[in-house]
């Protein structure tokens, strides 16, 4: 139970368009793009590094160690 | 999908790229790269590029171009028509000063477009600052014409291309759909051989094999489809590709279940299966195809649990 709210209230939370705007210089927030590399390269918020959807689960730890790193996750569009 | 590897800090930017583009931030183009090479400052300065006038103006539609060649011409001939009655001296044609009544500003406005387009005949010049005016007409008109002409030109060129980009990407839907047809048929046929037999004999193994093969090809065509090309597929025809994507996973699921149970072991195999289940669950992913279909939701989930079961 308890671990399920945890994870209820990890899904939820969210990171507005203002703050992540304001925290662009911020090294205490990793953006990470989880589209495609093709995708990325066209375009992605400055700062951002590329994590796509299928090398997460093999690249995450070695790109973010720190577990409890704050990061703002993106893709396309309102999803 | 981080949160499951134990990050406890994940935050999501509900709005994405789309909101980020709607509201003009500053985006960045470049490979990727990892998170040392990010710590230093490479990123583009934030302020906005500086842009020069003629680039604006160059950007404005073909009809502002045109209205606004049109007037700033308008604009210089009166400007040599009012010289004239404001200090008596302004244009002159031939020996004789042009007069100030209304022939005489018919007589500035053709002057004004003649140097405008920098024919410069020479029948009517101007004197003494004016010239400084007729200049940067001069100047300016070519500059503009200029840059009519290249919009003509190119219009047509965008449309060319556009009407290619639209041809080549429905060719290629269309060949898409045939041939995860074709997988279909293919995988039909080793399940029916797998119900006789039990298990995968070495030859229909190797079928099996490059069924997969081609199956990856065809997925890797779609992702390619959906994330990269400038058009969008409509809606219906991604519902077909999706429903034909759906029973070939499907089948290929049943067929790996019962090879698994049977032992049929193949290296090639699971490596096509894995890289499958990938690239199906990116098609399907959070990003980029539920921005083209929102209704097309539900096919989309079933074809990612399928892919997880396959991956």
């Amino acid at each position: 139970m308890a671990m399920e709210q945890i994870h209820n209230t990890i899904r939820h939370s969210t990171i507005s368009h203002d703050e992540l705007r304001a925290r662009l210089r911020d090294r205490g927030l990793v953006i990470v793009d989880v589209m495609p590399k093709e995708t990325y390269a066209e375009g992605h918020i400055p700062r951002s590094i590329n994590l796509s959807v299928a090398e997460i689960e093999n690249k995450a730890r070695q790109l973010i160690p720190n577990l409890a790193q704050e990061i703002a996750i993106y893709c396309a569009g309102p999803s | 999908m981080l949160e499951k590897l134990g990050y406890t800090n994940v935050r999501h930017y509900v709005g994405g790229m789309a909101d980020w583009l709607d509201h003009q931030c500053p985006v960045e183009e470049s490979q990727p790269t990892s998170v040392g090479q990010t710590a230093s400052p490479s990123t583009r300065p934030l302020a906005t590029r500086h842009v020069s006038w003629l680039e604006i103006v160059a950007n404005w539609p073909l009809q502002r171009l045109i209205g606004f060649w049109l007037g700033m011409i308008v604009v210089f001939g009166v400007v040599y028509w009012f010289a004239g009655i404001a200090m008596g001296w302004g244009l002159q044609a031939g020996s004789v000063p042009v007069k100030t009544d209304l022939e005489g500003f018919g007589t500035a406005i053709y002057f004004s477009f003649v140097t405008a387009l920098s024919i410069g005949y020479g029948d009517v010049i101007p004197l003494g600052a004016l010239r400084i005016f007729a200049v940067i007409e001069g100047i300016a008109g070519l500059l503009i014409f200029g840059c009519v002409i290249s919009k003509l030109v190119s219009r047509r060129q965008e449309d060319l291309t556009a009407e290619i980009h639209r041809t080549t990407f429905e060719d290629r839907l269309d060949r898409v759909r045939t041939n995860l047809h074709l997988v279909f048929t293919d995988l039909g046929s080793v399940q029916q051989l797998q119900a006789e037999q039990g298990a995968l004999p070495g030859q229909v193994l190797r079928r099996l094999e490059s069924t997969v093969r081609v199956f990856r090809g065809e997925l890797q065509t779609i992702h390619d489809l959906l994330y990269r090309s400038h058009v969008e597929p409509d809606e219906e025809t991604l519902e077909s590709i999706l429903a034909n994507l759906m029973i070939c996973l499907q089948s290929l699921v049943e067929i790996n279940t019962l090879r698994s149970a049977a032992n049929g072991q193949s290296m090639i195999l699971d490596a096509g299966l894995r890289s499958i289940g990938g690239l199906a669950n990116e098609i399907c992913g959070e990003c980029v195809p539920r921005v083209y279909a929102p209704a097309l939701k539900e096919s989309m989930d079933q074809i990612q649990e399928l892919a997880r079961r396959l991956a």
